[in-house]
């Protein structure tokens, strides 16, 4: 036997001993609790198991004993009274004891005709560094109304108008992470919950009851006219006639029509460049929609249609002073006074922190007219 | 060929691109059909008191206008914590900054000083976003007893600036007390301001009371009441405490009655032989003119604000159901044919809705419809909800709801005809038939 087998023997055998008279099988006996077990009778285990049962509720509740009425003739007034020189008249006690009325009911005492004031000192703008503080969280968040549902955010969730996923600092990172808060739009419904219709289901009030049977498959198409074809390619007649490519010859020609007749107002003078695209222009309508706020608007002012025009910094930020009303109608002066204020309010508000607009295109988006039409938001 | 096409196409479209653009004169121009319903944020810090005798009002009278405001369910206060800057004076600037970054977008700034028993209480709105006064400060004179309609009086001049439309503030509830057991339950005649505060009572609870209706310049109250052991109809000066019976005669039962809007006539339901017809009478002279002679159950009258029409339910269809008719009587028009009884409807102050009760299928609602029946839309559902009565604006409504069962209590409550912000109304005791006064003087 070689001296390396004899080690290795010799240590096996040594690790094994180890394992079974030592570490994973102790010789000390396991700790165990003791507990005293009293025994009981069957008539004791009813009444405790009969303890452990719900009350029994009797099918009416007791009626309560209510409080003696107050007999009403000598309470008290909860008001002192009043000064007697203001407005009402001093209350006159009637020649006879009424016994049905009880209290002398106590008139308010009355403002004088209120005295307006001058206005306050304007603050001059001075800009400073102040913290962005997220919005309270409303007391009933259901409450509020937008154009799409937003469902309730997670707890401890800031409310923002993008949704954005909570980062923090990993640790040991290398690079070092910008932290970023979890933020989500606030919850909205897309139309206004009552106690009536609260447990309706939009979808289904939104499908019809019943589908209609299948109408019987249509005829085939006629083949296309023989002068359609022939419209259709006049660079390459030999290209056999397809019905796709009627269509887009006429969506070429339209479009070369329209380039061309385009063409005839390419020396307008203002504004040039590339316009905003459909997106472009969503975009912008759906952040100025957002703080469009009409619930506190009058039922006047939900009738009013205001065309405000407004221009913009370079930044997508709205002058303050260039915000005006262009033209309402629907409305009285003060509504569309009121419908105004709202849109206005909208405008700066969303547009503290700049629009988010191509830059290359400021000379098309610099004025804006924007139409604030409520017709959509009267009863949602 | 296809990839010709599509190159074209492609040319095409970007010159009509440059075209357009070339093309679009003037402003960029987008329409807003979209926006949302939500709570405007304000601020309304403590008053400033000017004079140490006002510093208890200070606090008191900006925690009653945040009350009101936020209970419209149109506001939302910013509470004092987030505030981050003090106002110190009442003439100072107003750091527009700091409520922007708060998100206050209106805001409230206002001082309390006392001088003996003169209140004065100065305020002015803001604009914070607009970074303008909402309209002019003013300031209103009383006694200090009077401290809190002072507070709905600049509620109310605040509500008006900001929606366009009048507040309800400054106005009172006279209503149906109740208590004790829903089997001996006593009720008497109690008035409070509109958010529950200064209850008194105008009658004891002697002789059972019904009904109470503010006169259209809430001076006077009509009740009926089963004094003499049968309805009659009574007129109660609020102020003076008189009291009138307005009498249909000998052991006719007259009930539901409502003040027309010159306040000189009274239209009411009197039953005689067995059958319950409309009435009118002048409260000066006590002459009487019947308005109907159908031989079914005409009852709970309510004019136009206009004063030349009246609503009313009838049975004369078979069900229960709502009529319009001329004020001097003449052929009734229904208004309402949905599914279900309908009743007790209230012409709206606006003169744009009725509100009514309505029962279907076990469940009670109140609603509201056009005055021609049309746009029926029901604002809540509960076991028994009836009675409606409007703010003084015609954007409110409070009611009587009852819970179920044998321990079941009547309450107030009050919600907006979008059928938003419905909630129960503070009253001591049980509480029903709500009429709510018009705005005080």
């Amino acid at each position: 036997m070689q001296t390396g087998t004899k080690i290795s023997l010799a240590g096996h055998g040594l690790l094994m001993g180890w394992v079974v008279f030592g570490a994973w099988f102790p010789s000390e006996p396991l700790p165990f609790e003791v507990q005293q077990v009293a025994l009981i009778s069957a008539e004791q285990f009813e009444k405790l198991s009969q303890q452990r049962q719900a009350p029994q509720v009797s099918p009416e509740p007791a009626p309560l004993n209510e409080p003696e009425a107050v007999q009403p003739a000598p309470e008290p007034a909860p008001q002192p009274d009043p000064e007697p020189e203001i407005t009402r008249p001093e209350p006159v006690a009637p020649a006879e004891p009424d016994p049905q009325v009880a209290v002398l009911p106590e008139p308010q005492p009355e403002p004088d005709v209120p005295v307006e004031l001058p206005s306050a000192v304007e603050e001059p703008e001075v800009p400073s560094l102040v913290p962005q503080v997220a919005p309270e969280a409303q007391q009933r968040p259901s409450d509020r109304v937008a154009p799409v549902p937003v469902a309730r955010p997670e707890p401890d969730t800031a409310v923002a108008e993008i949704e954005q996923p909570e980062v923090a600092p990993e640790e040991g990172a290398e690079t070092e992470q910008e932290v970023q808060e979890a933020t989500a739009p606030e919850e909205a419904s897309d139309r206004i919950v009552t106690e009536e219709n609260e447990g309706e289901e939009l979808v289904a009030s939104a499908a019809p009851a019943a589908s209609l049977r299948p109408r019987t498959r249509p005829a085939r198409p006629q083949p296309q006219p023989e002068e359609v074809v022939e419209a259709a390619q006049p660079a390459e007649p030999e290209q056999p006639a397809e019905e796709p490519a009627a269509d887009t010859s006429s969506a070429v020609e339209d479009a070369l029509a329209e380039a061309l007749a385009g063409g005839a107002d390419a020396e307008a003078p203002e504004p040039s460049g590339p316009p905003l695209t459909l997106g472009e222009k969503d975009a912008l309508r759906v952040a100025v929609s957002q703080c469009w706020n009409v619930g506190s608007l009058s039922t006047d002012a939900l009738n009013t249609t205001v065309v405000v025009g407004v221009s913009l910094s370079e930044d997508g930020k709205p002058d303050g002073s260039s915000i005006r009303m262009l033209t309402s109608t629907g409305g009285s002066v003060s509504a569309a006074k009121q419908a105004y204020e709202a849109a206005r309010r909208a405008i700066i508000r969303c547009g503290r922190n700049g629009f988010n607009l191509p830059p290359e295109k400021y000379a098309q988006w610099r004025d804006i007219e924007m139409t604030f039409n409520p017709e959509r938001m009267r009863i949602k | 060929m296809r990839n010709f096409l599509a190159a074209l196409l492609f040319g095409a479209s970007a010159l009509a691109g440059a075209g357009a653009a070339a093309a679009q004169n003037g402003p960029l121009r987008i329409e807003i059909d979209q926006g949302v319903i939500e709570p405007l944020p304000y601020a309304v810090p403590d008053f400033i008191p000017e004079t140490s005798a006002a510093s208890e009002f200070a606090n008191q009278i900006a925690r009653v206008i945040a009350s009101d405001l936020s209970g419209t369910g149109l506001f939302r206060e910013v509470p004092a914590s987030a505030h981050i800057s003090k106002v110190t004076g009442f003439d100072n600037p107003v750091k527009y900054a700091d409520w922007k970054a708060v998100n206050a977008q209106a805001l409230i700034t206002g001082a309390v000083s006392v001088n003996g028993n003169r209140l004065t209480v100065r305020f002015r709105g803001y604009d914070v976003f607009a970074e303008n006064e909402l309209g002019t400060g003013l300031q209103f004179t009383g006694t200090t007893e009077g401290w809190r309609r002072m507070a709905h009086k600049v509620s109310d001049a605040i509500y008006s600036r900001i929606t366009g439309e009048s507040g309800y503030f400054d106005s009172r509830v006279v209503y149906v007390s109740e208590s004790g057991p829903k089997n001996d339950r006593r009720k008497r005649l109690a008035i409070m301001d509109y958010d529950g505060a200064n209850v008194q009572y105008l009658t004891n609870s002697a002789a059972l009371v019904l009904a109470p209706r503010f006169s259209p310049t809430g001076d006077r109250v009509l009740y009926t009441s089963y004094e003499s052991g049968f309805p009659q109809i009574h007129v109660l000066d609020v102020g003076k405490v008189q009291r009138k019976i307005l009498s249909s005669g000998d052991g006719i039962m007259s009930f539901a009655p409502r003040f027309a809007p010159d306040g000189r006539t009274v239209v009411y339901s009197q039953t005689q032989g067995g059958n319950t017809d409309l009435y009118s009478m002048d409260i000066a002279t006590g002459a009487k003119a019947r308005l109907t002679s159908a031989p079914s159950i005409e009852t709970a009258p309510s004019f136009s604000p206009d004063g030349s029409q009246i609503v009313f339910e009838s049975d004369r269809s078979g069900s229960q159901q709502l009529y319009v008719m001329p004020v001097g009587g003449g052929e009734a028009r229904r208004i309402s044919f949905g599914k279900g009884r309908y009743g007790t409807p209230v012409w709206s102050p606006r003169g744009d809705m009725i509100a009514f009760t309505k029962q279907n299928k076990g469940r009670f609602h109140i609603g509201v419809m056009r005055t021609d029946g049309s746009e029926e839309r029901l604002l809540t559902a509960s076991f028994l909800d009836e009675g409606p009565t409007w703010a003084p604006n015609g954007r409110v409504i409070m009611f009587t709801r009852e819970s179920q069962g044998s321990t079941g209590r009547a309450l107030l409550y009050s919600v907006d005809i979008t059928g938003r912000n419905l909630k129960p109304v503070k009253t001591p005791d049980g509480a029903s038939d709500p009429a709510w006064s018009p705005l005080q003087q």
